[in-house]
């Protein structure tokens, strides 16, 4: 996809309203808002509920289902299996829940409990095989989903020195990626021979706290956010090289002074969109610029919405489908879907 | 008196700073007397703290051990096979512990190994056993920032 001839802006489809509290994070399910499939939206709040949004025919957005009295604390974070048969949400109640979608129903099938207090993010590996977890008790944790149901503990990881905000397979291989307040993002790796886990790479390049990480759609580079108001890019160097082993992750790019406050959220297109959510309020979105390869990959600013909410930017999340579809979920307690649409003219 | 005024300048400050000179060194041989004594007590009494609470804390985790092997004799399937893994893992940990060298380097790693080992069996078998004496990762330390 071009993006170098024309302007592009974001273009506010729908307000929706319901959560109480604020809203913490958005999760398109996967594989919705294609090939007429609704697009599907689960938003988590500090209103201790999800809310289910889906289209309808004629494309607005409506609350499906509401998921309660499960969680006692606010949701945090929340993540489709790659199937989109299950949901799982993690709490500042210490647990993890998971439910399964059926039909229009949603049960709580499982609570995976282990963490000593808040549990930050969730996130399952490609396959929906393993779910990762991570918190205020500064480990992460790696579960397996097996059959029934039923989730085994794999690894409990320790070597962030603070709250860990956030947790991210690789989308190709099974690599765990964890950012946090220690500034650090780590990548965890399992040793084919003791089948444990641990760290193979501390990426220490921030200032502050790493709030977020994401993945490009083939996994070969990451974007990473942080409370120093930078939005980094790394790439993988062994897979860049044609290398298929974990070779260290290397920063190659860095964004600056696009945001003004604390950049909370992060976001990679399938085609290549950066999108960047803060607590100025805006979101932005980056391309790649094609101008300069001679000293490695550099991005330039394709769109800024100022104002996208009235407070705190905390999610942003594009959908995978026919339209290019992104959702925001905010302090103001709305979530937002916007369309990227090119100016005429 | 009189017949010493020659040094008498000198010997003023002579016996001035010999006298704080004296009570420095009477001074400091009393603090480090006691210092010492108080140091000793001390150390004692953290030794006899710091090794209750590890050999209670790693007694707890012997028992737990104790009792999950059991099981396993009785019916070996009880556990699936990580459990398992990690119940022998833990045994072993155990063994190795240098409980009579100390200041050996190796014991707050083992700890650790053990405190993770132990939560994620817990968390697989789904059960809340908690040992009591387990310093909380966060909680009370991380609330002072």
């Amino acid at each position: 996809m071009n993006f170098d001839d024309d302007d592009f802006e974001l273009r506010e489809i729908q307000r929706l309203e319901g959560h109480t509290d604020r809203v913490w994070s958005v999760a398109w399910k996967p594989d919705t808002g294609i090939n007429g499939v609704p697009a599907v939206l689960a938003s988590c709040s500090g209103d201790k509920t999800v809310r289910i949004w889906e289209q309808n025919s004629i494309g607005s957005f409506q609350c499906q289902a509401v998921l309660e009295e499960t969680h006692t604390r606010t949701v945090r974070s929340c993540a489709w299996s790659p199937s989109g048969k299950y949901l799982a949400t993690a709490s500042f109640d210490a647990t993890t829940a998971i439910w399964e979608n059926v039909g229009v129903d949603f049960e709580c099938v499982s609570s995976l409990e282990g963490h000593d207090n808040e549990v930050k993010s969730v996130s399952w590996n490609a396959s929906g095989t393993l779910l990762a977890t991570s918190g205020r008790d500064k480990s992460v944790w790696i579960w397996e989903a097996l059959p029934g149901n039923e989730f085994d503990c794999v690894s409990v990881l320790q070597g962030h020195t603070q709250d860990v905000k956030m947790v991210q397979w690789n989308p190709s291989m099974d690599t765990l990626f964890s950012c946090s307040y220690d500034n650090t993002i780590k990548v965890w790796v399992e040793d084919s021979d003791s089948e444990d886990w641990h760290c193979i790479q501390t990426l220490g390049e921030s200032t502050s706290t790493v709030w977020s990480v994401a993945f490009n759609a083939s996994g070969d580079k990451m974007v990473s956010c942080s409370d120093d108001l930078t939005v980094k890019i790394w790439i993988d160097v062994g897979r860049m090289q044609g290398l298929h082993k974990n070779a260290p992750w290397k920063h190659v790019c860095t964004l600056s002074g696009y945001h003004d406050r604390t950049i909370f959220s992060v976001h990679w297109s399938r085609e290549g969109i950066i999108a960047s959510g803060a607590a100025d309020d805006a979101i932005c979105l980056f391309v790649e610029n094609n101008d300069n390869e001679v000293d490695g990959p550099t991005f330039k600013l394709l769109s800024k919405k100022e104002k996208a909410h009235e407070m705190d930017v905390n999610s942003v999340q594009w959908n995978t489908g026919d339209k290019r579809l992104l959702a925001s979920a905010s302090d103001d307690g709305t979530v937002k879907i916007w369309e990227l649409v090119r100016l005429s003219g | 008196m009189s017949s010493q005024t020659v040094n008498s300048t000198e010997d003023i400050f002579d016996s001035s700073l010999n006298l704080e000179d004296t009570h420095y060194k009477e001074g400091y041989s009393e603090g480090y007397t006691d210092g010492l004594n108080s140091g000793k007590d001390e150390g004692n009494q953290v030794g006899l703290k710091k090794g209750f609470e590890v050999g209670e804390e790693l007694g707890f985790y012997r028992g737990c051990i104790d009792v999950w092997n059991a099981a396993i004799l009785v019916e070996p399937t009880c556990f699936s096979s990580r459990v398992q893994k990690s119940i022998k893992q833990m045994d072993e940990l155990l063994c190795k512990y240098p409980f009579s060298d100390p200041e050996n380097e190796s014991t707050t790693d083992i700890i650790d190994s053990l405190r993770l080992k132990f939560r994620a069996i817990c968390a697989t078998l789904n059960i809340r056993l908690e040992y009591d004496g387990y310093p909380k990762a966060s909680g009370i330390d991380n609330s002072r920032f």
